[in-house]
């Protein structure tokens, strides 16, 4: 499904460049549910910036179901990003001027296609995220963890290959990450979504099916969750956090 | 909603305000400059200002002032509708919305903005312009040459200014989306603006270089034109001016990110300074234009109370209430007459003396111009008979001033004003007169210097002199000076009217000229160049009224019960100009103070709600608006206020290296101005201050 291989990337600031990627390589499968963890500078935001086409790699590939996407000009990105990627962000982006089932139909409405079934679509997303009384309401009316799950529901609308969450848990409550959190592995499960998140949580990490943990712009590890019981899973990447830190 | 267009149509309805207030900016800008425009190519405007003289020059740089002030406003207005709009671009970037398609519905809707802002500012502007000026006629003053006619070709500069917002609004939108970095567009309405350091010296720098620029600008001219005899374009001598505009920069900048307060305040003031430090440039832009705007405003307004007080202090001051003069050859009425009249307005005429003037050739230096590839260049010349002077003889003057004087043969004396100056007009320093009719010279000594008001610009001469100098004259070259006094000058004003028309209606077509006309130089000029241009300037007698005909008209009398009573008539086009310039400058301030202030209420909100859960007092966060609010009012007030008011007093210093009395007076006058000013930027900055409150729920 995405491929990563030896991505470079680093930034200027000023007359020094800080090399935030140093090779990352890593590949995830269909209907997976990945973390990446890591200390603050580990480069996680900006790996993901990069599968997210928002800033270009210095060096490396990233395939996308077998396409490259450094290969790709602005508006093939566009269309990437509209139909095969799904975005969750930390700080949710909901446009405050449309209700909740139109900022959730709104990557069908950009990619212009806005059928009967999309609609249905819709209404599924909502009933299973359990908005659906809030559909009518704008985001100044709701909770975050509302805000958040409707956030999950636009990035499904279009089905994409692919959801990719900066932080989802990062401005929300234990109750509302661990509904958001249950919205991802309700998509995984009932949709057969893949997705790729970003977290510091280690609480939103051990339900995924694999964490890697990226130290100084590498990969560090990757641990697979395999038949471990969430509670067990979520020791490990504690030991290996306390770990990394001993190093 | 199923389209992408219906989506973006309702998030456009929902921002509204934002819209609103990127269409006002848009529309008040060029309503200003239209209004403005029209008004300065009006030909009743530019009937009245000489071209090439100072009046149309400084009506000249205020509009620049206006042009830089609401071009920095419209993008400052552009920015911020930028700035907003980015969440919502990002977003749709982020979810996968082509550039081009975002490009295009943000093209279409700036478009429109622009278009309908600027045509409704452009259609606006003339009735502006002539509603404000149809209130000062029907409020202040009404003349027969103050009806206003425009000048369509005036709408091009107007149309310029339109095009330039059109373009910028397009051109800022299309960068704007243009932005290859999503990210940098979804964080760009939390970022703030970053500021470099600014050093403490900045504050006393600029205000260094505001006084050297404010030097260099008014001298290097005269330096240019004195001392290397060459009168350089304009636009090189704006440039000496441009240390103002870097030193007004350095100084507001260090007061925003700095302040002036000593370091143990510096705690108190801490939220309202480092919330203005970081939205640094956007506040020193905008204090910047309001700076320029309120020094331009002033500048105009200073006009009326300087001539005013200076006119009306010169009226009092003249030794005698009724004085004119005329050319013998003329039907202008005689003593008789004139007492004849004074009966049947049953005033009283208290003294009467007529004497005899002679119109005399004198020497001088005079320029030629060449125009080369640097511009105009000049050299001096001399001529033995240069133009005309009007000679008095000692015992005329006597008769006229009650002076005694004592003149030797081959003396003369120059008549300068009452300060004992020549104006720039008169240099009084005649060493040859010659009798144009029987070509007899004589070489005279003019050391000798008289002051009269009245008599300014006239020689007083040897009564042995003055006879033989007048032999040979015809009476056009023989002119006649009548003083009278009245014994209720002040209740005088219907004789002195009719005494007038009765002057004017005696002058015949050969008298109509301008002040500057002259019979002597007319000759020569004719001879060696074919023309004498102030031929083409005749004046007409049926505008008798009009403020040409009063200031310039050579035979002029000098009523000081009609010059009073007619000052504001007679100058009412420059005072109702100048006045309308200031109104204009001063509603562009309080547009962009009040604007500015709302952007900063809109823009912290949030702070100001983490300073509430941190405890803040309302009080506190009151006291934290009001900090903010104020400096946006004060700190241009004050500098721009400081700077025109230094400037202005410099220029009335440099004029003739002193201070008169009248120019005293007149600065005296324009600090009750800059007072009542005050009053109103007070009013308005309290109304802010409350609205910005309001917005803030403090």
């Amino acid at each position: 499904m995405l491929k990563v291989n030896d991505l470079h990337k680093s930034y200027q600031v000023g007359k020094a460049t800080y090399e935030v990627l140093k090779g990352v390589s890593l590949e995830i499968e269909k209907g997976q549910f990945v973390a990446v963890m890591g200390p603050s500078g580990s480069g996680k935001t900006t790996l993901l910036n990069c599968i997210s086409c928002y800033i270009p790699a210095d060096a490396g590939s990233i395939c996308l179901d077998g396409r490259e996407l450094a290969a790709l000009n602005g508006e093939e990105l566009a269309a990437v990003r509209n139909r095969e990627l799904g975005f969750v962000f930390q700080d949710f982006l909901l446009l405050d001027g449309l209700t909740v089932r139109d900022n959730i139909l709104l990557p069908a409405i950009i990619g212009g296609s806005v059928s009967q079934e999309t609609e249905r679509r819709a209404e599924r997303l909502c009933r299973v995220f359990g908005i659906e009384h809030i559909q009518g309401k704008f985001p100044a009316e709701i909770s975050g963890g509302e805000k958040q799950r409707t956030a999950v529901a636009r990035a499904l609308i279009n089905q994409p290959l692919m959801i990719l969450a900066d932080e989802p848990t990062g401005n929300l409550d234990s109750k509302s990450s661990r509904a958001v959190i249950d919205s991802f592995c309700q998509a995984r499960d009932q949709m057969a979504a893949t997705i790729f998140m970003v977290t510091h949580d280690s609480f939103a990490a051990s339900f995924c099916d694999r964490v890697i943990i990226l130290r100084d712009g590498q990969v560090w590890r990757s641990l697979e969750r395999g038949g471990r019981e969430r509670l067990d899973f979520q020791d490990l990447l504690l030991d290996s956090v306390r770990e990394m830190g001993r190093e | 909603m199923k389209s992408f267009q219906e989506v973006y149509t309702l998030l456009r309805r929902k921002s509204r305000k934002q819209y609103g207030l990127l269409w006002v900016c848009c529309f008040f800008s060029v309503l200003l400059i239209t209004a403005y425009v029209c008004m300065m190519r009006a030909p009743t405007i530019l009937n009245v200002l000489p071209e090439g003289g100072d009046s149309r020059k400084q009506v000249m740089m205020i509009f620049m002032l206006a042009v830089i002030g609401c071009a920095v406003f419209t993008l400052y207005a552009a920015s911020l509708f930028l700035r907003y709009k980015s969440r919502e671009i990002g977003i749709f970037l982020a979810l996968g919305a082509k550039r081009s398609q975002l490009k295009s519905l943000l093209m279409g809707e700036l478009s429109a903005i622009a278009l309908s802002s600027c045509a409704a500012g452009a259609l606006l502007g003339a009735p502006l312009a002539l509603g404000l000026w149809q209130l000062f006629r029907l409020w202040v003053v009404d003349t027969e040459e103050m009806p206003l006619r425009f000048d369509p070709a005036a709408y091009s500069i107007a149309l310029a200014f339109s095009v330039f917002v059109f373009a910028a609004l397009l051109l800022m939108g299309r960068r704007f989306v243009g932005k290859t970095n999503i990210l940098d567009i979804v964080q760009a309405s939390r970022k703030s603006e970053p500021i470099h350091t600014v050093h403490r010296w900045y504050g006393w720098a600029g205000i260094l270089l505001v006084a050297v620029g404010a030097v260099l600008g008014y001298s290097v001219p005269s330096f240019f034109i004195l001392s290397l005899h060459w009168y350089p374009p304009e636009g090189l001598t704006a440039i000496f001016y441009l240390p103002v505009l870097l030193g007004l920069y350095m100084l507001l900048l260090h007061t925003v990110v700095n302040g002036w307060s000593r370091k143990k305040r510096r705690y108190q003031n801490i939220v309202a300074t480092s919330m203005m430090k970081f939205q640094g440039r956007q506040t020193v832009n905008n204090m910047l234009v309001m700076t320029l705007l309120i020094a331009g405003a002033y500048f105009a307004s200073f006009y009326t109370p300087m001539l005013g007080v200076g006119a009306m202090m010169g009226y009092d001051a003249r030794p005698v209430d009724y004085a004119y003069f005329y050319r013998d050859d003329q039907d202008v009425p005689r003593e008789a007459e004139v007492r004849q009249l004074a009966e049947e307005y049953k005033v009283n005429i208290t003294s009467y003396v007529e004497v005899p003037m002679i119109r005399l050739a004198v020497d001088g230096t005079y320029s030629i111009e060449t125009e080369g590839k640097l511009g105009v260049t000049w050299q001096e010349a001399y001529r033995e008979q240069l133009e005309s002077g009007l000679f008095l003889s000692e015992s005329g003057y006597r008769l006229l001033t009650g002076e005694e004087i004592d003149l030797e043969p081959g003396q003369i004396a120059a008549i300068m004003d009452a300060e004992g100056q020549g104006r720039g007009i008169f240099a009084g320093n005649a060493g040859i007169v010659t009798n144009t009719f029987t070509e007899e010279k004589r070489t005279v000594n003019s050391d000798t210097k008289l002051r009269n008001d009245v008599l300014f610009g006239r020689y007083v001469c040897d009564d042995e002199d003055f006879a033989a100098l007048s032999d040979g004259l015809t009476e056009a070259w023989r002119e006649t000076m009548v003083f009278f006094n009245v014994e209720d000058c002040a209740g005088s004003y219907d004789f002195a009217k009719a005494l007038f028309n009765r002057v004017v209606d005696g002058s015949g077509p050969e008298v109509a000229v301008l002040d500057a006309w002259d019979p002597v130089t007319r000759e020569w000029r004719i001879a060696e160049e074919g023309s004498y241009w102030y031929d083409d300037d005749l004046l007409h007698y049926e505008q008798r009224n009009s403020s040409e005909f009063r200031l310039y008209w050579k035979y002029m009398p000098q009523f000081q019960v009609l010059d009073k009573a007619d000052f504001v008539k007679t100058t009412a086009v420059f005072i109702m100009l100048f006045v309308f310039i200031a109104i204009v400058c001063f509603a562009a301030v309080f547009v962009i103070a009040y604007t500015r202030c709302m952007t900063i209420a809109l823009n912290n909100r949030q702070v100001y709600e983490d300073l509430g859960k941190l405890g803040a007092s309302r009080a506190y966060l009151y006291a934290s608006v009001r900090g903010q609010v104020s400096r946006v009012f004060t700190v241009p007030a004050i500098t721009g206020t400081g700077v025109i008011y230094a400037f202005y007093a410099m220029i009335m210093y440099a004029n003739d290296g002193r201070l008169t009395l009248s120019e005293f007076c007149g600065m005296g006058v324009c600090l009750l101005l800059i007072l009542a000013v005050s009053l109103l930027l007070y009013a308005v900055y309290r109304l802010t201050l409350r609205r910005v409150c309001r917005a803030l729920d403090i």
